[in-house]
């Protein structure tokens, strides 16, 4: 096949392509279960192969895919003639930035292959959390797994060629109930990063039954809470909300396509110009934000980006100013040529596709707030006046330009006087993107720092959905309108 | 092709049959193409031609699904498949209920939304199109986006219980052309949904933008103070608004999980003004229906609100096993809702705006990022984007910065409703996350809500 492969981009060469690569997914897997209230819902698996072709002709992308691999050349001459109309209509033609000819293998940390857990283990698995989150003030429980596991054979016309076999683990335990007024309530756990690899070893019981009765027990605290008070005050961000707000605000908005204005018929732009890089005061002095796709064992790691390109750890925000985007080979060089100056130095290698049927976009990695000096969540407690602490994201929504937003969260415990007083329900937050990170007044250390997985981020057209990671700490912003 | 889908499905029908599965076969194939627009090139032409096969296994009250991508020479490889879900549902854990399977009374073959035309149109044809669009409108600031997605979905079915086959073909298409100031960061829209080819206009959208670009060129922006303002909606906005409203309004299923704002007390009440009639309508072609769902029931027009009274909960197979409800042909892909008109003058943007008026009024043509803060609160929110107009009572115009709403659902659609335009348009809600499946709703043009607060006012677009 990878013969084949060679010929074929080969012979696009020397119609006159610039360049020509080709995904070729020999199997992509899924395993997917969901219990509701003690009935195994879902019980699915599926498995797709097929190859993805993109050609770069005369400045324009083609790209043509397909599961259907019996011919192959007309395949590839699809995706040419997708090139050659695009070049009909060319503004800026597309460059792309150098990169080494590589010829590599990158295999995801997995002691225990989930696909080879029998399925009786993984049904009493959810069977085991189901009963655990079947308590008192619980109307609707919820447990999944999402097992997902590809191979891809990465080809192009530089040289490279590159294998890599990635496993994914996620699961969600989440619980609802209804308050006096019959308005509902939830609380969840996903799981994030537990140790060095994220096979079935992930599945930890003991973690997992932790979670369950925290989670049981929180819910019953908001059951009966007061709402959420309407006011300005310090909001202290545990992972659970912290690592959305940074994947709105600080991810989607360094994402160098959009801030190019490549998504603006759709997902949005971003409030960030090429002019801001250098300069802009993102966040204050405690702030430093990173893409780093180095990080071990996370669904932001995956050894290549779509382009080829080695993984990276990009420092995006520095002591509060930006320095850095999440870049992908074309996109690097389009913003250098419109800049009139080098920003970026190579391509960030953030450039992944969700699919074999779908081209790849600068897509998040880990994109990561570095732990601070502000000591734990109880000296973060302690040291605030006023606040609230938040967690468990329930709903959110960000300006086009990732200017503003608006997040409903779980459950806030209000802090008076540097001690917590009393939880309650339905709390929110909103604010400017800039005025927001600018307050930034508290980085938690070590002991605070998570690895959050996000299982679905969506972007593109045609959308595609992407694994990524947020190492975050708690945080703390000073004057933040809450309950709204 | 469709003989051949057909013959396929009845050999993996004959194999799970004589293998003594009791198995529900679906099948999807997609033959999309999007040529996507920025910054005034095509920065992507892509086409994909994907088949799904999907089996479900069923053990008495145990089910399991496999699915995989394949192509039509692959029917070893499909029957393997079905082997696989008969294998999975062995280890399933049985449901509290029985799951209903379905048993097809007759072969049910509907092609007649699908228009060769519109889903074979040429590269060259697309980029035609989209130059007629953007027309002499683009400049060194003014950037031309958007997409032109078109193809064709086939959906069919057949079961173990039954010989019958069910098959859907629809052609559809989606274009939004957005034109962007390069400098400026303001945005405007124009949208069209298609599901003929005739359907599509250019020159509509053409105008549609010159309209917008003659405005927020040549009007002053301003950060609107916070307050409570009267709105009017545009279609993109309206159809978003009741795409929520059937996710955590009248889905029987999700009512009993506690994700719906409206209860079984409710039925027979009024709920919303009574300006708001609300039906799901498989016989409109524009919303790429399903005139018989997917467990046999035939589908017609089904009634969700009356002059603002509830009518009652839709109830897929699923939900309605579990909780004991009759079903009501909702096993579907998406429904097809249909917003009726109502007696507003307004059928044009530039009605809107020429409109006498003695308050000022906010027009919002698109919602963008909406979320769900508490669904048995009803309550959403979302931020204004593409072509605001704040149309000041003394007859100017001026060009609002991007707004916030959060409301109750159950105050949009309630009391506050001061009327909605005479003329529907189908306006095209379809994501493409994973397999293709068109959906559009038709809703009247323009929808006045009064006295709505806008929560957060942004000092930029």
């Amino acid at each position: 096949m990878i013969e084949k492969i060679q010929q074929e981009i080969n012979h696009l060469k020397g119609l006159g392509a610039a360049y020509v690569d080709t995904r070729w997914y020999p199997i992509e897997e899924q395993n997917y279960l969901l219990m509701w209230n003690g009935n195994l819902k879902t019980t699915a698996s599926s498995r797709e192969s097929g190859v993805g072709i993109r050609v770069l002709y005369k400045g324009a992308w083609g790209f043509s895919a397909s599961s259907d691999l019996s011919n192959l050349s007309a395949l590839y001459a699809k995706a040419f003639d997708n090139a050659r109309i695009a070049a009909e209509r060319v503004t800026f033609p597309v460059r792309l930035a150098e990169k080494d000819a590589i010829e590599a293998q990158f295999e995801s940390p997995c002691q225990m292959n989930p696909f080879e857990i029998p399925l009786a283990d993984k049904v009493a698995f959810l069977r085991t959390m189901d009963e655990k989150l079947n308590q008192e003030g619980v109307e609707q429980r919820i447990s999944d797994l999402n097992f997902m596991r590809k191979k891809i054979v990465f080809v192009d016309s530089e040289g490279s060629q590159i294998e890599k076999r990635i496993t994914e683990v996620f699961s969600t335990l989440q619980v609802s109930g209804r308050d006096a007024d019959g308005v509902s309530h939830e609380r969840k756990f996903k799981l994030g990063r537990l140790g060095e690899s994220r096979g079935w070893e992930s599945i930890d019981m003991a973690t997992f039954s932790k979670n369950a009765e925290r989670i049981v027990k929180e819910l019953n605290q908001v059951l009966v809470a007061e709402n959420c008070p309407k006011d300005d005050r310090s909001v202290i961000l545990l992972p659970g909300i912290m690592f959305l707000q940074t994947h709105e605000t600080i991810g989607h908005a360094l994402e160098l396509d959009r801030i190019l204005g490549y998504e603006l018929a759709y997902a949005g732009g971003s409030f960030v110009t090429l002019e801001d890089f250098g300069k802009l005061r993102y966040g204050s002095e405690k702030l430093t934000a990173r893409a780093d796709a180095t990080l071990p064992n996370s669904p932001g790691s995956f050894g290549y980006d779509d382009d080829g390109v080695p993984a990276k750890n990009t420092v995006l925000i520095d002591k509060g100013i930006l320095v850095g985007a999440i870049t992908g080979r074309q996109m690097v060089e389009e913003a250098n040529a419109k800049a009139r100056k080098r920003i970026f130095m190579e391509s960030g290698g953030a450039n992944r596709a969700t699919s074999f049927y779908r081209v790849p976009i600068e897509r998040m990695t880990n994109i990561n707030i570095d732990p601070g000096d502000d000591g734990t969540l109880d000296d973060i407690v302690a040291d605030t006046e006023k606040g609230i602490i938040l967690d468990g994201d329930r709903s959110w929504s960000i300006g086009s330009n990732r200017e503003q937003f608006h997040f409903g969260e779980e459950i806030g415990w209000l802090v008076e006087d540097g001690q917590i007083t009393d939880v309650v329900k339905n709390p929110t937050h909103k604010g400017d993107t800039l005025k927001f990170w600018n307050a930034l007044s508290a980085v938690g250390d070590e002991t605070t720092w998570k690895v959050q997985y996000v299982e679905n981020c969506g972007k593109g057209q045609p959308n595609q959905i992407m694994q990524l990671g947020h190492g975050v700490p708690v945080c703390r912003f000073d004057n933040v309108r809450i309950g709204e | 092709m469709k003989e051949q889908i057909l013959q396929t499905l009845h050999s993996l029908r004959a194999y799970a049959v004589e293998k003594g599965y009791e198995v529900v076969i679906f099948f999807h194939e997609e033959d999309s193409y999007l040529m996507r627009f920025a910054n005034s090139a095509i920065s992507l032409n892509t086409n994909e031609h994907l088949i799904r096969l999907e089996a479900t296994a069923y053990e008495g009250r145990k089910r399991a699904t496999y699915e995989m991508i394949t192509d039509l020479n692959q029917i070893e490889a499909m029957k393997q498949g079905i082997d696989i879900a008969a294998e999975m549902v062995h280890h399933a854990m049985p449901l509290s209920y029985d799951p209903t399977i379905p048993t097809l009374k007759a072969d049910f073959i509907d092609d007649s939304g699908y228009d060769a035309e519109l889903a074979n149109l040429s590269n060259e044809e697309r980029l035609a199109y989209f130059n007629r669009v953007s027309g002499n409108l683009e400049t060194a600031d003014l950037k031309l986006g958007g997409i032109f997605s078109n193809g064709a979905n086939t959906l069919a079915q057949i079961n173990t219980r039954s010989p019958y086959v069910q098959y859907f073909k629809t052609s559809d298409a989606q274009v939004t052309a957005v034109l962007s100031h390069e400098k400026l960061k303001w945005e405007v829209i124009a949208e069209q949904s298609a599901q003929k080819k005739t359907d599509l206009k250019p020159e509509t959208l053409n105008q549609e933008l010159s309209f917008l670009i003659e405005h927020y060129q040549n009007d002053t922006p301003q950060q609107l103070p916070l307050g409570r303002y009267d709105i009017v909606f545009g279609a993109a906005a309206t159809a978003e608004l009741i795409r929520f409203m059937n996710w955590i309004g009248f889905n029987g299923g999700l009512m009993k999980r506690g994700y719906s704002f409206l209860t079984e007390e409710k039925i027979g009440k009024k709920v919303l003004s009574e300006k708001i009639t609300l039906t799901d309508d498989p016989t409109k072609l524009e919303t790429f229906p399903q005139k018989q769902d997917f467990i046999g029931i035939d589908r017609g027009a089904y009634p969700l609100f009356k002059e603002g009274v509830f009518q009652g909960f839709v109830w897929n197979q699923d939900d309605a096993d579990e909780f004991g409800a009759e079903p009501t042909g909702h096993t579907v892909t998406h429904n097809s809702l249909v917003l009726e008109a109502g007696e507003g003058d307004v059928n044009s943007l530039l009605d809107l705006v020429k409109q006498p008026r003695q308050e000022d009024i906010l027009y919002i043509p698109f919602l963008h990022y909406m979320n769900i803060v508490n669904p048995s609160q009803g309550l959403i929110t979302g931020s204004s984007r593409f072509g605001s107009l704040l149309l000041k009572a003394d007859g100017s115009v001026v060009i609002p910065y991007n707004v916030r709403l959060t409301q109750s659902l159950l105050d949009i659609f309630g009391e506050k409703v001061a009327w909605l335009s005479r003329e529907t348009i189908p306006y095209n809600v379809s994501l493409s996350y994973g397999a293709r499946n068109p959906i559009a709703l038709i809703v009247p043009k323009f929808m006045r809500v009064n006295d709505l607060e806008i929560s957060h006012a942004n000092n930029s677009y």
